[in-house]
């Protein structure tokens, strides 16, 4: 088992660095992901290895002279790894999300880190329009469009279900990783199971189901102990959480019992239709993932994050719910007041945690997460 | 409590800066502000008069609501015109309570918090402030909305803060998206005004702008009249026409009028009524500023720089920033905010068919188009107006707007323009730093007068 984190472990935080090798390897193309509404299939189907394009660990430096510091870490970090050339052996870059911020990275990209080339087509953010689900597709057509034109080949439809079904079974089985966390028959801890999910956004697909279905076959089938605090730990988006934070829960007396971190459940949780036109298919997945786990980065008539997260959270039978907030994340501010208040109205205690690309201080978050809790126990044994 | 502006003298330059020259300001702009009042005034009868009221975010789509004889609220003009009055403080402390952290854009902040307050007078039946303040009663006379539209260029905050707004009325008022994708100009034939990218999202967005009306239409229960339109579109169209005609004489030295004369001038072309009154005010503008062309009379008495002005203006500072640039002798010419937007293309608008030339100027607002297209643009505003050095105002929560300033500043530099940078807010007077401002426009125009001197 360690051999395989371990395997997951090199791809998760060390994504370019595998993906670099797998390029010298097999000579293929790769193509990086802007998070969090591209599907990686397009890619994998035109003969790319996808990779989703994520936050690394240095400090910033060289790109606080392109962009400002009120960015948020996963924006300031893009622009820094760009201007530090560590992109330019990508073949392109796929975007198409409609987040301010990430729009004038883009732009710096395109100006200051030239090589790859961005393959724009923004997504509808307004998924109740009676038009979605057809500018979807049109967006996803333009796509493949210009990935037939960077390939220098045409993309079949059965290339896109291929695809589809391979990263199908990719999904489902980190699925069954999370079915038996949230039901308590397995003991796995937060930082293996990001490691999991982080590496299924680099490593080659087929790789990576083969080491996950390794994975489940040895996993050892054993509930967490029944003196830890069950917990739901949500937000985070585009950027991982940094391990050393999900460590730190656990430390405190937190078991994570479920999540819908996008290096989480939100990244497994949708599945795309394997029949008919591809191109419908991704369309529809675009507008069913907000169903399925609410995204405060569009707007949709039919979904509530409060709401879901209070489903959620029960269904999991967690006792708290621990809010995970990039610092500068305009849509989850947005957000957090209603959730914080669906929360408070529905006596389940919850925790803000505002992180950042730098100067985490772990010992004051230590200090919060011990008293949340002794919160969480206090009102549990009332 | 007292504003940082109410504290220091009203309307006058830091005194420990520049020569004390005031900003000579364009006289027909005073009467600009009776029209905005007016506009004002006739919203807050709206409900009296049974007319239904729609508040709307981002682009200026107000000729849609004019036509069908509905009243209509901007939020960020409503919130401009709260942090203009400095009224903005206690709707963004509500805000701050209910837990809408400050790096919010501060538009939205202050528009969604002074509705929190509202909702909270309405459930208690009294004011959030005292009621004795002059701003309670302004204040207390929004109507609320019987429909929301957002139609947000760029920016993805302008979205969601009308999403909000639709949860926090418990989502019983209906709302209508349109959207309105970045030009991000990667197509081989992608230009200003130009290729396949920007036909099909001229058509999109058209598309959109009549299933809006349409969308009125179910809500207020009566036929969208297309002929009222045209109608009130050819106001508007004269009314930019004559506006872009005036901004063509500041190329005059000195500069007859300034970007904060623009500035002021804004609302009239951004969601005052489409009437024979803003073609009367601007052919007022136009006119003063002709005089003052045959006259020599500059915006700045004795312009030595002329400057331009990149970002979201800072409301609370308008006459505070026209007097401090004055005060050592540079005119402020043009502006990305000002000069590209707000009807800027009206040609492109058919009086017959208006709808896909709506669209269209909708697209190029000044944050719409990718950084090579943009920064295009400025250049050619820049050579126009013979600009010397570029003032960017890096606006804390206005991410749309200072996502290129660097590219902008660079570009800038690379013709030879010198650029500086300050910080401050739209609308939050906190991330305001009137002494970093102070010393970096003076190591600026040192840098500028020592070129003059070598060259």
């Amino acid at each position: 088992m360690n051999e395989i984190l371990a395997a997951f472990e090199q791809a998760a935080m060390r994504p370019l660095a595998y993906a670099r090798e797998y390029k010298r390897a097999h000579g293929s193309r790769v193509i990086g992901i802007f998070p969090m509404h591209f599907p990686g299939e397009l890619a994998h189907a035109a003969g790319a290895l996808p990779i989703v394009i994520q936050e690394d660990q240095e400090p910033i430096t060289v790109g606080l002279g392109s962009l400002f510091s009120f960015y948020c870490g996963y924006n300031r970090s893009v622009v820094d790894q760009a201007l530090r050339g560590e992109f330019e052996f990508l073949d392109a870059i796929m975007f198409g999300d409609h987040c301010v911020q990430l729009l004038g990275t883009a732009d710096i990209l395109r100006d200051r880190a030239p090589k790859p080339p961005i393959l724009f087509n923004q997504l509808i953010t307004s998924l109740s329009a009676p038009w979605a689900e057809e500018e979807t597709r049109k967006a996803f057509a333009q796509l493949w469009k210009e990935l037939e034109a960077l390939v220098g080949h045409a993309i079949s439809a059965e290339d896109a279900h291929v695809s589809i079904r391979l990263f199908n079974r990719n999904r489902a089985l980190i699925r069954q990783i999370y079915q038996m966390r949230r039901e308590g028959r397995i003991s796995i801890s937060g930082r293996s199971l990001q490691l999991i999910v982080k590496s299924s956004m680099t490593m080659e697909a087929s790789a990576h189901c083969a080491l996950l279905e390794a994975f489940l076959a040895g996993i050892e089938m054993r509930s967490p102990t029944p003196r830890g605090v069950r917990v739901y730990l949500s937000g985070h988006l585009c950027q991982a959480p940094k391990p050393e934070i999900l460590d730190l829960i656990e430390e405190c007396g937190g078991i994570v019992a479920d999540d819908d971190l996008y290096h989480g459940y939100r990244f497994v949780a949708t599945d795309i239709d394997e029949t008919g036109d591809p191109l419908d298919a991704f369309a529809r997945w675009h507008l069913e993932r907000n169903r399925r786990v609410p995204c405060p980065t569009v707007s949709d008539e039919k979904a509530d994050w409060d709401q879901f997260l209070l489903g959620a959270v029960a269904r999991a039978r967690a006792r708290g719910l621990i809010i995970l907030q990039v610092k500068y994340c305009e849509p989850h501010m947005f957000f957090y007041p209603e959730i914080k208040e669906t929360f408070e109205r529905a006596g389940v205690p919850h925790l803000l945690i505002e992180t950042e690309h730098e100067q985490m201080p772990m010992e004051a978050l230590k200090t919060r997460l011990e008293t949340f809790m002794e919160i969480v126990k206090r009102k549990a044994a009332a | 409590m007292q504003t940082t502006m109410e504290r220091m003298a009203p309307n006058a330059a830091s005194p420990a800066f520049g020569d004390g020259t005031r900003a000579n300001r364009l006289k027909t702009t005073k009467q600009g502000g009776k029209l905005v009042n007016d506009y004002w005034s006739d919203l807050f009868a709206a409900k009296d008069d049974g007319r239904k009221v729609i508040w709307y975010n981002g682009t200026y789509i107000p000729p849609f609501f004019h036509a069908h004889d509905v009243a209509w609220v901007h939020g960020e003009a409503w919130a401009a015109y709260l942090a203009a009055k400095h009224g903005e403080l206690p709707a963004q402390a509500a805000g701050e309570l209910r837990g809408y952290d400050r790096e919010l854009c501060s538009y939205a902040r202050t528009h969604i918090g002074q509705a929190l307050i509202d909702l909270r007078d309405l459930k208690e039946g009294k004011l959030g402030i005292a009621p004795d303040d002059p701003r309670a009663l302004t204040m207390a006379k929004l109507p609320p909305p019987d429909m929301l539209i957002n139609a947000y260029p760029y920016c993805s905050s302008g979205q969601q803060w009308d999403e909000i707004t639709y949860r926090l009325f418990g989502k019983r008022i209906p709302i209508f998206n349109v959207s309105i994708p970045l030009l991000w100009g990667g197509r081989p034939d992608a230009a200003y005004l130009r290729g396949e990218e920007w036909n099909e999202r001229s058509q999109y967005v058209a598309k959109q702008l009549r299933a809006m009306c349409a969308f009125m239409e179910e809500h207020t229960g009566r036929k969208y009249d297309w002929d009222r339109l045209s109608e009130v579109m050819g106001f508007v169209k004269k009314a930019a026409t004559l506006r872009m005609e005036a901004m063509e004489l500041c190329t005059a030295r000195p500069a007859p009028a300034s970007f904060f004369d623009w500035i002021v001038s804004i609302a009239h072309v951004n969601f005052l009524p489409g009437t024979q009154s803003i073609v009367d005010y601007f052919q007022a503008v136009k006119d003063e500023i002709q005089q003052r062309v045959a006259n020599g009379e500059g915006a700045v008495r004795r312009e030595k720089y002329r400057l331009f002005f990149d970002g979201m203006m800072n409301w609370n500072k308008v006459g505070w920033l026209a007097d401090k640039f004055a005060s050592v002798g540079a005119t402020v010419v043009a502006g990305r905010y000002t000069h590209m937007s707000f009807w800027q293309e009206p040609e492109l608008v058919d009086l017959r068919d208006p709808v896909l030339g709506m669209a269209q100027n909708y697209l190029i607002c000044p944050n719409n188009h990718g950084a090579p297209i943009m920064i295009g643009e400025i250049n050619k505003l820049c050579d126009k107006f013979e600009i010397d050095g570029m003032v960017m105002h890096a606006s804390r929560t206005c991410r749309g707007m200072t996502n290129s300033q660097f590219l902008i500043a660079d570009s800038a530099k690379r013709h030879s323009r010198q650029a500086l940078f300050f910080e401050g807010d739209v609308a939050d007077e906190s991330f305001y730093k009137d002494e970093m401002l102070n010393t970096r426009l003076e190591a600026m125009i040192e840098t500028m007068d020592a070129r003059r001197r070598a060259a």
